[in-house]
């Protein structure tokens, strides 16, 4: 009993240790099963990592402000961020960093109606989200029909551009996911997230600014949305759906890497982690011969298996 | 004597008091009603051709699988719960029918009853272990879009006869889809209003530490009820294949939100414990009307979706009020 307690208690301190070794495993099973080599496919992994870690960050911080909070416009935002950064940069006729504000300021609008669905009308985020992603998902199939222009090659570069494998990106994001830490532990703003996380009323009563709190963190769950679907759009090429797998894939990575799904407690290391793992399974995945459609299963079964194996901490309250 | 009085003076207010909630709850039916006859009038004003008995039933035809995954997520939503799995698993039916029911019925009536009780497992797992229903069912949509994908790859397949005829029966005198609909309404409201277990249902989202304390178990009734949601998504999943002839498990994508908004138009409570039948009906028949005014007023299809999202968002906004005014 004893043992099984410390086991316990250490998966609670540092539930993203799972993850980790989850990500070793699958690195192992890849390099068994195919003969590929060892390096080779963890550093691909991290390399595509970076477009998941972005958006995952975002919808940790959403997800860590409890109550039912969750983003589901996230994939529809990407998608939109991916096509208009790509019109407007215009193959490099137009400035790159115009391309990302307009992307940035199409994932403002997004989050702004996100606020006033759940802050204003007070509809379960859940489906203010997901109608606010319908919109966002209207404004895209629009700009898709009419997009005649290239991924500037520059931006195209940059995102393959890399230091022994490994992607500037990938160092970027490493970066990213410090300062989301420093964010979440250091600063008032992020205390604020956690507090109301682990509870509303007390948080409320200690003085939190509980709504200016919520509207922030949305906002910035749907730059950081909107930013990697310009990342995403510019290394993969915009396609209709390019947002799709990042619907279930930012809150598996959340999930998967120790946050709690209820809210008041994140993990930031966890989400690379995670990222990287779930990246590793689909190569896994790849190599054994399993189809996407079996890959959705999977995928599925896994967030349902883990969240029914280590609870979401509301249990024993 | 004054006791008797202020015995009877208290009976009288609890009867004004409830008729005031009855009158309410009416008025709260009556209202999607008069969205429903306005959609159709709208429908009318444009095509005139629609008021006939042949025009009706082309008109409500497509409505009846979205009205029953309205049903489907009524229950879901009546235990304060969500389900995001609806459009993928009535895409999972429809392709299961679509490829396997004229060749081997008894392998699908084997993959229906694994499924139901899928459903009343993501039920039980909601219960027991306090995960949020989205991310449970969220998890549980993509096992569905997964095993879709695996049955049918690319759409397909066909539909019984009978399915055909069934879905496809136009009598002379009266719109069959509308009478469809009433037997619908009427099987949901005997489950949820004429059996004590549906007491419980409601009472499982209003306050479900109450049941426990009058003896009722929540597991039981979450998972009935997601039970429950999956026979209903069959339900659609069969209309949709004898509707189309065909399976595709991408067709039905959109129902997930079309059926939460048309259970939320129809006077359901997110917070849970209001059963509706003849309100989820009702909306879906609504929602699906606004799909059809939007082509026949010539909207592109790609502004569909965006519509499809503004309308959840007004019916939403409009109750937000309606409830900001009453208080």
């Amino acid at each position: 009993m004893r043992a099984l307690a410390l086991v316990r208690n250490e998966a609670v301190a540092r539930p993203w240790v799972w993850s980790l070794l989850a990500a070793v495993a699958t690195w192992l099973a890849i390099v068994g099963v195919s003969g590929r080599g060892v390096g080779g496919t963890l550093t691909v992994a991290i390399s595509i990592a970076p477009y998941l870690v972005i958006v995952g960050i975002g919808q940790m911080f959403v997800i860590t402000l409890g109550n039912g909070n969750i983003d589901l416009s996230v994939p529809y935002n990407m998608s939109l961020a991916a096509f208009v950064s790509t019109e407007v940069i215009a193959g490099g006729h137009r400035s790159i960093a115009l391309g990302f504000l307009v992307a940035l300021a199409c994932g403002l609008a997004i989050a702004l109606a996100n606020i006033i669905g759940i802050t204003i009308l007070l509809i379960p985020p859940i489906v203010a989200t997901l109608a606010t992603g319908l919109l966002a998902e209207s404004a895209t199939t629009v700009r898709a029909s009419s997009l005649n222009v290239d991924v500037a090659q520059s931006l195209q570069n940059f995102t393959t551009a890399n230091v022994g494998g490994i992607t500037y990106l990938a160092f970027i994001c490493i970066g990213l996911a410090v300062v989301a830490a420093v964010v979440l532990y250091r600063t008032t703003y992020g205390r604020a997230v956690r507090a109301i996380g682990q509870s509303l009323r007390a948080a409320d009563f200690a003085g939190v600014r509980v709504t200016r709190t919520i509207m922030v963190t949305y906002i910035l769950c749907a730059e950081l949305a909107a930013l990697s679907g310009v990342l995403l759009g510019a290394y993969v090429s915009p396609s209709l759906g390019i947002g799709d797998p990042y619907l279930l894939d930012s809150i598996a990575v959340v999930v998967l890497g120790g946050s709690l799904i209820a809210g008041g407690r994140s993990n930031v290391p966890g989400v690379w982690a995670s990222s990287v793992f779930l990246i590793l399974l689909g190569t896994f995945l790849n190599v054994v011969h399993i189809s996407v459609a079996y890959q959705n299963v999977v995928k599925g079964a896994l967030i349902i298996a883990v969240l029914a194996l280590v609870g979401t901490g509301k249990e024993s309250r | 004597m004054a006791e008797t009085e202020l015995a009877q003076r208290a009976v009288a207010g609890v009867g004004t008091g409830l008729r005031e909630i009855r009158w309410r709850r009416q008025v709260g039916e009556a209202l999607p009603l008069a969205a429903l006859v306005g959609l159709t009038a709208w429908c009318v004003v444009l095509q005139p051709a629609v008021w006939s008995v042949s025009g009706l039933t082309l008109l409500f035809q497509p409505a009846i699988p979205l009205v029953f995954a309205a049903v489907s997520q009524m229950f879901v939503i009546m235990v304060g719960d969500i389900d995001l799995g609806t459009g993928f698993f009535v895409g999972l039916v429809n392709a299961v029918t679509a490829r396997y029911l004229t060749s081997d019925w008894l392998f699908v009536v084997g993959l229906l009853v694994a499924m139901i009780v899928g459903y009343g497992l993501a039920g039980a797992l909601v219960q027991l272990r306090k995960i949020p229903s989205i991310i449970v069912t969220l998890g549980a949509s993509f096992i569905w879009l997964g095993f879709g994908l695996v049955v049918l790859p690319i759409p397909g397949g066909t539909s019984p006869n009978w399915l055909l005829s069934l879905m496809n029966w136009q009598p002379s005198q009266f719109p069959a889809p509308l009478l469809f609909c009433l037997v619908i309404a009427l099987c949901v409201y005997l489950i949820t209003f004429r059996l004590s277990f549906g007491a419980a249902f409601r009472g499982a989202g209003s306050n479900p530490d109450a049941l426990v304390r009058y003896g009722w178990s929540m597991l039981l009734i979450r998972m009935v009820c997601y039970a429950l949601a999956g026979v209903f998504g069959i339900l659609a999943g069969f209309a949709l294949t004898g509707i189309t002839a065909s399976g595709d498990p991408n067709a039905s994508a959109n129902y997930t939100l079309l059926a939460i908004a048309a259970v939320i138009l129809g006077g359901g409570e997110f917070a849970g414990g209001r059963a509706v039948p003849f309100g989820a009906v009702i909306g879906a028949l609504s929602m699906s009307l606004v799909g059809t005014l939007l082509s026949l007023q010539n909207v592109p299809s790609s502004y569909q979706a965006g519509a499809q999202g503004l309308v959840l968002i007004l019916v939403l906004a409009g109750r937000a009020i309606t409830r900001r005014l009453e208080a």
